[in-house]
């Protein structure tokens, strides 16, 4: 079906509730809808369309139509559209319903909005703080226009802790985080424990929250964007940055050259190869086999090398623009890169084959972290997650992009809904990886990098763009705005959806099992915080102040 | 003083001075082969080892745990537990103060350097270290039975605790054909890599899943001397194994019985070196359950034992 047939659907179902809606081509789809039909829409969507769930998003439209709007994105995989059911709601009480109760994985979408922008969830089940600190003031809210990038409120309250849930009874606590030898970047993780085994977790993060999203709106300007873009992960920038020029490249409804679409789409799978050898070694490594640990980075580093060729740096390419790239790859590049894949082959090749037999490794990995088919759905898990537990998607596939509509691969998939069955995904994508760089530098034509755009970008048009991350769906949103700047900006990680189904995943296995459950979603905690309040910073050390965090430590059973 | 007395004092301290000496090295040598010809890095020098203690004993003592008092006991009590044993395990030479003590006394001074692991746990009193010492609670509990049913064992054979017997391959003195003891041998070979509490049983210590367990709120001089219980607990432990299971050629005339004695300890020294670098941790019920399975084998070879076989 494509979006006009979806669109036929939802009228011929709720008729006058859908007040209008856009299709800029067959696969994007804006509908907007009257908040009192927006529960039952969003129910009809998720439910009976089958469709996906991706993210919300909330934008502060007040100086243009004098409303707040939030968006519910879906995506109908299988039809190939992307699609945002949007409401506008009155700019003196924004209230929407809230959507958390039919599909859990809205939960933090929701309570980021309300932190951002006020717009209050009715009905939210958890309506606790998530991004914002928690001494930071009420009422102030940081997405809103009327807020300054760098304002600094007075009244920060540093004592203000945050309010964690009942402990169970007969459980500790045991705190995983904020510091933890296996955890690259800040997180907390409250595990209630029962003996050894987990009975329940809370969540507490956003600490290294960076205010992207604001400086996209007010300081930078489209091209500064994407350098800032693949900032965002440590691992995965050339996503971010992809990404987001693909959004306003949608928006703007403009077609990067074909080179340059090819380029994007080997860069990228260089990346999804460094960033899967790199997560197997660390999974090896949290089970304590640091030799598979050693000899995966071994394997590894001559791609971070080939990286450094192309675009100068290891990780950080630089490599996107609106309407183009800023690299080419020449002959003897490629000649390189086809040499440095076929060794990679032939040296991963006996990793995996190892990988499989090895009992060792299974005994630890399977049945842990199960995450089954309709938990992926309702909190709306992707990438090798979602995969490993039989859910047949991958962006390159739905919702081609750059240059994946013109080469063949497979989507892996398998049927153990457990890390084993993520181990066995994230090591056999590396070869069809492999696959399509070689189809890429097969097909690759010579011609321009970069499309000459003369004129400005429309105002105010809306672009969506999901592209797929080694982690999962990388999703981003952007309205094209004046000044030669988006006016909003959204980027929702993998990550940011994978994290919400930790808890469940972690729920009744063994402490010991927590940070491989952890750790096979690879997760990016820089790609899921994306503000900081910058100046605050020592406040925000002092909110987990040194009682709380001996008291942390040092709990004994509360039950 | 009795001259004796005298010369038996220092010669159990000359093995204590031995395993001090040479423990560090032999950590170095685990290191060293993991590091180079597993894991396809250079890794450290050899005496790498030596280094980080003398690093470590430098160190300011940052008492953070919640009794530290408790502390220091335990910290002391592991070294000297584990070179207690050291004066009355054979390395190479009849240990000159093997009248001093029995196979009971082994016993207790093996468990009770189990046991410093367990103080040192909860007085330090963080979440971490409770859990790390929970899960060396059921690792001495499953374990340390099998130690002493091969003492058993030997003890039925000889009608005797003594240790120059029994740490001579008394297990094999049976009636009949020692099938205990052969049974006895391959129990403690598969059960030797949690004896020295290494990569996949070096559970209680996982750093990477609870922080280093019961030795997180240890730094500086604390932690050197835990390191270095542990270092000699290998060397230890290989003695003890070797006087049990392999005791045939140290016997001969001192330089060679004792030559070979430490050729034996290198040939364990890389098994478990092997051993940790090809396998992943195991989580606790796995390893009890390896462990149970074990014992059961144990039990069924006691039964033999005094049976006469």
């Amino acid at each position: 079906m494509d979006a006009r047939a979806r669109l036929n659907q939802l009228k011929e179902k709720f008729g006058s509730s859908i007040l209008r809606a856009d299709f800029p081509n067959d696969r994007r789809l804006y509908v907007y809808v009257e908040p009192q039909a927006l529960k039952a829409v969003c129910r009809y969507v998720f439910r009976d369309l089958d469709a996906r769930y991706v993210i919300s998003v909330g934008a502060d439209d007040r100086p243009y139509s004098g409303t707040f709007m939030v968006y519910h994105d879906f995506a109908f995989d299988k039809d190939k559209i992307l699609s945002s059911i949007i409401v506008q709601l009155p700019a003196d009480n924004p209230k929407v319903d809230s959507i958390s109760d039919i599909i859990p994985g809205a939960n933090w979408a929701e309570r980021e909005i309300r932190d951002m922008f006020g717009i209050e969830p009715v009905g939210h089940p958890y309506p606790k703080r998530l991004i914002l600190p928690d001494g930071w003031p009420d009422g102030l809210h940081p997405l809103r226009k009327d807020m300054d990038w760098n304002h600094v409120p007075k009244d920060f309250d540093e004592d203000r802790e945050f309010s964690f849930g009942e402990t169970p009874p007969g459980c500790t606590v045991v705190p995983f985080g904020p510091f933890h030898p296996t955890l690259d970047e800040p997180a907390h993780f409250r595990l209630y424990v029962e003996g050894e085994m987990v009975r329940g977790c809370e969540y507490r993060g956003f600490m290294v929250h960076r205010g992207i999203e604001k400086l996209s709106e007010t300081v930078l300007s489209y091209n500064d964007v994407p350098m800032m873009a693949e900032r965002i992960c440590g691992i995965c920038g050339c996503v971010h940055s992809v990404a987001y020029v693909q959004a306003v490249e949608n928006a703007a409804a403009i077609k990067a050259p074909p080179r340059a679409e090819y380029i994007r789409s080997i860069m990228l799978e260089i990346e999804r190869l460094h960033s899967h050898l790199l997560w197997v070694g660390l999974a090896c490594h949290l089970v304590g086999f640091d030799t598979l640990f050693m000899q995966s980075w071994r394997i590894r580093e001559p791609i971070m090398w080939m990286a450094e060729k192309i675009t100068g740096n290891r990780k950080t390419y630089a490599l996107c623009l609106v309407g183009g790239v800023r690299w080419d790859i020449t002959l003897e590049l490629r000649t390189e890169l086809r040499l440095l894949l076929d060794k990679l082959e032939s040296e991963w090749k006996p990793v995996v084959a190892a990988v499989v037999k090895d009992k060792n490794i299974q005994k630890r990995t399977s049945d842990v972290g199960v995450a089954d088919k309709q938990f992926c759905k309702e909190m709306g898990l992707v990438g090798p997650v979602a995969r490993a537990a039989g859910v047949d998607i991958d962006c390159r596939r739905d919702h081609p992009y750059a240059a994946y509509d013109r080469v063949e691969f497979d989507v892996i998939t398998h049927d153990t809904s457990d890390v084993w069955g993520r181990v066995v995904v994230r090591a056999k994508e590396v070869f069809e990886s492999i696959r399509i760089i070689r189809q890429c530098l097969d097909k690759m034509e010579p011609g321009p990098l970069m499309l000459d755009i003369t004129e400005e970008l429309p105002v105010g048009r809306q672009g969506l763009s999901s592209v797929e991350a080694p982690r999962g769906e990388s999703h981003h949103f952007a309205i094209t705005g004046e000044n030669n700047k988006p006016r909003r900006w959204r980027v929702r990680a993998p990550t940011y959806q994978n994290l919400q189904g930790v808890p469940g995943m972690i729920k009744d296995q063994m402490i010991a099992d927590m940070t491989i459950s952890l750790g096979s979603i690879d997760p990016c905690f820089s790609c899921t915080d994306r503000m900081e309040t910058i100046d605050i910073k020592s406040g925000v050390t002092k909110v987990w102040s040194q009682d709380e965090l001996f008291r942390l430590v040092r709990a004994k059973n509360q039950g | 003083m009795d001259l004796n007395i005298i010369l038996l004092i220092l010669g159990g301290l000359a093995n204590v001075f031995i395993v001090l000496l040479v423990a560090p090295f032999f950590q170095g040598l685990l290191r060293v082969i993991t590091a180079r010809v597993i894991q396809s890095r250079q890794g450290p020098p050899i005496w790498q080892s030596y280094y980080d203690t003398f690093k470590l004993l430098g160190k300011e003592d940052i008492e953070s745990g919640e009794a530290p008092v408790m502390q220091r006991f335990a910290t002391y009590l592991s070294l000297a537990s584990i070179l207690t044993v050291g004066c009355l395990v054979p390395m190479g030479f009849r240990s000159p103060m093997n009248g001093a003590g029995d196979a009971i006394l082994l016993i207790y001074l093996l468990t009770l350097s189990g046991i410093c692991m367990l103080l040192a746990g909860l007085a330090a009193g963080s979440t971490y270290s409770l859990v790390g010492i929970s899960r060396e609670m059921m690792t001495m509990l499953t374990l340390e039975p099998l130690f002493a049913i091969t003492i058993v064992i030997a003890a039925l054979n000889t009608q005797s605790f003594r240790l120059d017997t029994v740490l001579n391959g008394a297990v094999y003195q049976s009636a009949g054909f020692p099938v205990s003891g052969i049974i006895m041998l391959g129990v403690m070979l598969l059960a030797f890599q949690a004896f020295v509490a290494r990569v996949p049983f070096d559970i209680s210590e996982a750093e990477t899943e609870i922080m280093e367990g019961p030795l997180i709120e240890y730094s500086g001089p604390k932690l050197a001397i835990f390191k270095y219980a542990q270092m000699a607990k290998l060397i230890v432990f290989s003695g003890l194994f070797i006087g049990l299971f392999v005791p045939w050629g140290s016997d001969l005339v001192f330089p060679f019985g004792w030559i070979l004695f430490w050729v034996k300890v290198f040939i364990l020294v890389i098994m478990v070196t092997v051993l940790a670098a090809t396998h992943a941790r195991y989580r606790i019920d796995q390893a009890i359950r390896y462990f149970a399975a074990l014992l059961a084998v144990g039990i069924v070879a006691l039964i033999l034992a005094s049976n006469g076989f």
